[in-house]
């Protein structure tokens, strides 16, 4: 049976009231805020554990270095520098510089300074002409940069007089 | 008593009568104290005897310091059902102007200077119209501020009983009646809605209104249909009527008479 509508008349308190519906779609947008905040909190607070966790995780471990250590780092970084040197390179660059030169030039020594990254040439040559000729040669060279002729000295005790030179340059990496 | 649910007092107030109850709100609301106070000078056309027994009455501290829900009688209070006006749009200040011109076309000057309120309705439908003296009310504002209660809602008993007995009513060709202590109001159901209203200063033989319903509603039923009446009223009128015709009590239970219908007419409306 249908049942007559409710009469809203009132002199004090106001008469237009929310139907029920309202109220029940406010409370149950109410309810599902609360509970999405609610959802939302704890998933904020299970990313907050576990970046904790992680954090934890990764944390490097910080011990002091001991003497032993620090020794072995300076070994290490050594044979790593001399492992850097070139060689292969070098050497071939050298050997086709004094093929080039037409084999005026008798190299002596070759030796690096990984350190520096810088390689030391002792050579013999007939003449200073021939010196520059070579420094002129390893300054094309695709291997070594800033070729500098360091010092030359004749050879008054052998008998052919050559002329000692040594020169040094940087390798490219 | 927590600031956010204060405590809430109804009031019923008719020419010859009080009635109070004191109700605890919160989680559970209860009833903490209900009393039925006589007033045997009390007149419709003075209110001041009403108002200093009420007065009287809320000097007790059981009654103040709360939240006040009035009721009055209809004996002071005119209905009208005023038409929706078909070719004018009128805001809520037109729309009372024009309840008032048809509540004075209907009970004559005298209620100019009365309160006047609306139902809630629904546009393009007529809607009830209510008028009571403004002394009333201001009489009562004045007194319920003397005992710090604060009026919230002000109600005639037709609007309460109705409301407290709809759903037993059918909603087509219906009569709700409310007697009480000497008025009787009556009010026509069609589609749910209101569509007349009768209000009578009841005679010492109150049959005879009864009878006077019972009669407009064989006149103005629809044709073919047998619309129903039902009536809520105090248990001692029922007594007297019990082999009325036509007519279905509302009210059940085995009460003493009219002490202890307007008690019952409060505590209904928070039912």
């Amino acid at each position: 049976m249908r049942r007559p509508c409710p009469i809203r008349l009132d002199f004090v308190a106001p008469v237009h009231q929310a139907p029920l519906a309202g109220v029940a779609l406010c409370l149950a947008g109410l309810a599902a805020a609360v509970a999405l905040g609610t959802a939302f909190d704890r998933e904020l607070a299970e990313r907050s554990r576990l970046d904790a966790a992680l954090g934890a995780r990764a944390q490097p471990h910080h011990r002091a270095p001991t003497p032993e250590s620090l020794k072995s780092a300076a070994e290490a970084a050594a044979i790593e520098r001399e492992l850097s040197v070139p060689w292969t390179r070098l050497l071939a660059e050298l050997e086709s510089a004094s093929h080039d030169t037409a084999a005026h030039v008798s190299l002596l020594a070759v030796e690096p300074d990984p350190a520096k990254r810088l390689v030391r040439i002792t050579a013999e040559v007939r003449n200073l002409p021939d010196a520059l000729a070579y420094l002129e040669r390893l300054q094309k060279s695709a291997v070594l940069r800033y070729p500098m002729l360091e010092s030359h000295e004749r050879r008054k005790d052998d008998p052919e007089h050559p002329v000692r030179i040594k020169l040094s340059a940087e390798w490219r990496t | 008593m927590s600031p956010l649910w204060r405590d809430e007092i109804a009031i019923y107030l008719a020419p010859r009568k009080i009635a109070l109850v004191r109700r605890a709100r919160g989680l559970k609301p209860r009833v903490v104290a209900a009393t039925e106070l006589a007033i045997p000078t009390g007149t419709v056309g003075d209110v001041g005897p009403l108002f200093a027994r009420l007065a009287d009455a809320l000097s007790e501290s059981t009654w103040q310091g709360a939240a006040a829900r009035a009721v009055v009688g209809d004996a002071w209070v005119r209905y009208g059902i005023v038409p929706w006006p078909a070719a004018t749009r009128l805001d809520a200040a037109g729309r009372l102007t024009h309840a008032r011109y048809v509540l004075g076309d209907a009970y004559g000057d005298a209620l100019a200077e009365w309160a006047v309120t609306l139902a809630d309705t629904p546009p393009g439908r007529p809607y009830v119209a209510c008028a009571m003296p403004a002394d009333l009310r201001s009489g009562l504002e004045d007194t319920l501020s003397q005992a710090r209660l604060t009026l919230v809602s002000l109600q005639p008993q037709l609007v309460v009983a109705f409301n407290s007995w709809r759903h037993r009513l059918p909603a087509d060709d219906t009569w709700f009646v409310n007697l009480d202590d000497g008025s009787l109001s009556a009010v026509h159901l069609s589609n749910g809605a209101w569509d007349r209203i009768h209000v009578a200063r009841l005679s010492p033989d109150w049959s005879v209104e009864l009878d006077r319903v019972l009669a407009l509603a064989r006149l103005t039923r629809a044709a073919g249909a047998l619309g129903r009446l039902f009536v809520d009223a105090p248990a001692c009128m029922r007594r007297d009527a019990a082999a009325s015709d036509g007519v279905e009590w509302l009210e059940e239970g085995h009460g003493d008479g009219a002490q202890a219908h307007a008690l019952a007419v409060l505590q209904r409306m928070y039912a």
